[in-house]
């Protein structure tokens, strides 16, 4: 069952058992005070024929005759009687013997009568009776003149009473079903308002279940479901960032899992290719050595690559142990090695370097620098200089690399750190490049919490920082 | 009449061997090495068949599909990439066929005559020195006197024809000739090779390489 249907029958079923409970037990009680007061109206009556007939009790004694006795009793009865006569009340007056001395009732009185036993000469008892379709109130008492008991038994029709409580549940129940009605109405339209931002959240989760993570709940009123409803909101945000972020990665993966394959099978297919022809074809000196001559470029470019993507593999697996370094001793300690590289494309490695301690990883700013200067190396022209310069610029620890070379044209400018990527790839593979030495020293910078920043003007040269953040690091010039 | 194949290839290495073996069996051959010189050289010249590596410069091999379409030139494609996705990417666009590298080249002589042959641009006559032979007919002439030879020998004798110049290993005669299910000896191959050098005269022109198999040499 939904929500709303509980909520709309176990609230009906409340008002119900409520309304009419309460209803009933007002009807009741009003009922009940009528009917007490009618009781004791007739008591008292009764007690007032009583008084005047002891009030006559001297009077009859003095005579003692059984005749007047009655007549007297008659008469007193008959003006009773006539005094109340449109109001239901009945008088029946019998001596000792059970006969009937005055009886105006216009029913029969009945055999049984219960009030009578136990009566003495100072109480009254009374009962309620049904005669017929009417309900008559019977009080007797005692009256003892001249040694004889005269029971005097006053009745009352009560019948109004009964009919106004009759009457007045008639009209709790028209006024019942009125409330009922009214209420269904109004509780429905609550139940299902008050159930309707519940629905509505429970579509949109639907919706994000099926995939659709950029759906979200339009949140209307500011109590708990409304909170509900921003906090599902929160959380969709949070899973669909998540999800985009995954799926970003997984792009980035698979991109670098086909530039791998692309990188792999071009120089195998090469090799392959060549061998495969000298192994088949007549032999013929000059393509035997140009075959050869693909095949050992072909094969180092493997080689080159597999060496790189061994170096990207450890960066992303090892915890490295920094220590305090001094960047210009460690800069020029490689300055021989650099010189060698330099000297095969008659190239002149100049160094401008300030000092500073930082925390490094020796072996990975060896490699940095190594492939920043190796890409300088192959962009440059003979006779030109790279100059490695590091200085402190704003708390910061900055290593440039600076050559004059072809730069880099500006629609490759954001994409050169990606793995695999040449920005000329003909030249790239002529020179035994994989395009993975940007991506590497991307990591390392990442690794020292350093940023690269590249400028750079086709044919005026590329400029390389690498920006060393020392502040909390406790760095600075010495 | 020599067919014309563009290669279009990044890797000059791999367009050049492709261009080796090409030429080899008598294939015209031109090489462009992005998408762009693709474009500006269909603009000026046919070709029979163009061969298509995915991953070029400035227009890739998907994107320039598109441009080739309207040619109406055979492409197969060549690349690296060997997901699913791709080689059926490739074949929707309208590719006719669909190489991984890396390839053997007598696969890839083989796929390019299929390609050629369902476009109708297969040679239907073959000449080799004094040998003629008609593919139509199944018919092999030696000055216009026709030659005797069984099924096998003339499968055989075509496979040598088709990859002139180029060594196949005995393996590679069964599987072409033979087919792929059949579990013969390699000496099957010696006797049919034996008996065609008899019967067409070409005992220098058939070659037993050592450590390999047979080749036709002109």
């Amino acid at each position: 069952m939904k929500l709303w249907q509980k909520i709309y029958l176990l609230s009906l079923l409340v008002f119900v058992l409520i309304f009419n409970g309460a209803s009933v037990m007002v009807i009741e009680r009003t009922h009940n005070r009528m009917l007490n007061q009618a009781i004791e109206v007739a008591l008292s009556q009764n007690m007032s024929i009583h008084s005047s007939v002891d009030a006559i009790v001297p009077i009859l004694r003095i005579y003692d005759s059984l005749d007047y006795e009655k007549t007297v009793l008659t008469s007193m009865a008959k003006q009773f009687v006539a005094k109340n006569s449109s109001q239901g009340i009945y008088l029946d007056i019998t001596d000792g013997a059970s006969r009937t001395i005055f009886n105006n009732a216009d029913f029969g009185m009945p055999q049984a009568r219960r009030e009578l036993e136990n009566l003495d000469n100072s109480s009254i008892h009374y009962i309620l009776r049904d005669v017929g379709d009417r309900t008559i109130l019977f009080t007797v008492n005692h009256a003892q003149i001249n040694q004889k008991n005269y029971v005097f038994t006053y009745m009352k029709d009560l019948t109004p009473v009964y009919q106004d409580r009759i009457e007045q549940y008639s009209f709790f129940a028209k006024v019942d079903s009125a409330a009922c009605v009214l209420f269904m109405i109004v509780m429905f339209f609550v139940s299902r308002g008050l159930t309707q931002s519940i629905e509505r959240l429970n579509r949109t989760s639907q919706i994000i279940a099926q995939g659709n993570f950029s759906e979200r709940v339009k949140v209307k009123s500011r109590d708990e479901i409304g909170i509900l409803g921003s906090s599902f909101n929160e959380m969709a945000e949070v899973v669909e960032d998540k999800i985009n972020e995954l799926e970003r990665n997984n792009d980035e993966k698979q991109r670098f899992i086909d530039n791998f394959t692309h990188e792999l099978k071009t120089p195998l297919t090469s090799i392959v290719g060549y061998a495969n022809f000298l192994r088949t074809t007549k032999y013929n000196e000059k393509l035997f050595l140009d075959a050869l001559g693909v095949i050992y470029d072909e094969g180092k470019r493997l080689e080159a690559l597999s060496l790189k993507l061994m170096d990207l593999i450890m960066l992303k697996k090892e915890q490295f142990q920094m220590e305090r370094q001094e960047m210009r001793a460690l800069l020029l300690e490689m300055k021989p090695t650099l010189e060698m590289m330099a000297k095969e494309k008659e190239v002149i490695i100049r160094l401008d370097c300030q000092e500073g301690r930082l925390e490094l990883e020796r072996d990975l700013i060896k490699v940095l620098v190594f492939n920043l200067v190796d890409n300088a190396l192959k962009a440059s022209f003979a006779g030109g200089t790279v100059t490695l310069r590091t200085y402190w610029r704003e708390g910061s620890y900055v290593l440039a690399v600076i050559d004059q070379g072809i730069g880099i044209a500006e629609e490759h400018l954001n994409k050169i750190f990606e793995p695999f990527y040449m920005a000329d790839k003909a030249r790239t593979r002529s020179s035994n490049g994989a395009g993975l030495g940007l991506a590497l020293c991307g990591n390392i910078a990442d690794i020292h919490h350093a940023v690269i920043r590249v400028s750079s003007q086709v044919q005026q040269g590329t400029t390389i920082e690498v920006v060393f953040a020392t502040e909390g690091r406790g760095g600075g010039p010495e | 009449m020599t067919k014309k194949i563009l290669i279009i290839e990044d890797d000059i290495h791999i367009s050049k061997i492709i261009k080796m073996n090409l030429n080899l069996v008598n294939y015209d051959t031109t090489e462009v090495y992005d998408g762009l010189a693709a474009i500006e050289i269909l603009k000026r010249e046919k070709f029979d068949l163009i061969l298509l590596d995915v991953m070029i410069p400035h227009l890739d091999g998907f994107e320039l599909m598109e441009r080739i379409k309207p040619y109406g030139t055979p492409v197969i494609f060549l690349t690296a990439k060997n997901s699913v996705y791709d080689k059926v990417n490739g074949l929707k666009l309208g590719a006719d066929d669909y190489m991984v590298k890396p390839f053997e080249a007598i696969e890839l002589l083989a796929r390019i005559e299929t390609v050629l042959r369902r476009y109708g641009k297969e040679e239907r006559m073959m000449e080799f020195q004094h040998v003629q032979v008609d593919l139509d007919k199944r018919e092999v002439l030696i000055q216009m006197e026709p030659v005797e030879l069984t099924p096998k020998e003339y499968d055989l004798l075509v496979v040598l024809l088709k990859n002139k110049n180029i060594a196949l290993t005995r393996e590679q005669f069964l599987d072409k000739v033979w087919g792929g299910d059949y579990y013969g000896e390699t000496r099957t191959v010696d006797m049919h090779i034996k008996s065609l050098r008899k019967k067409l005269n070409l005992q220098d022109q058939i070659k037993t390489i050592y450590k390999i198999g047979y080749r036709l040499e002109d």
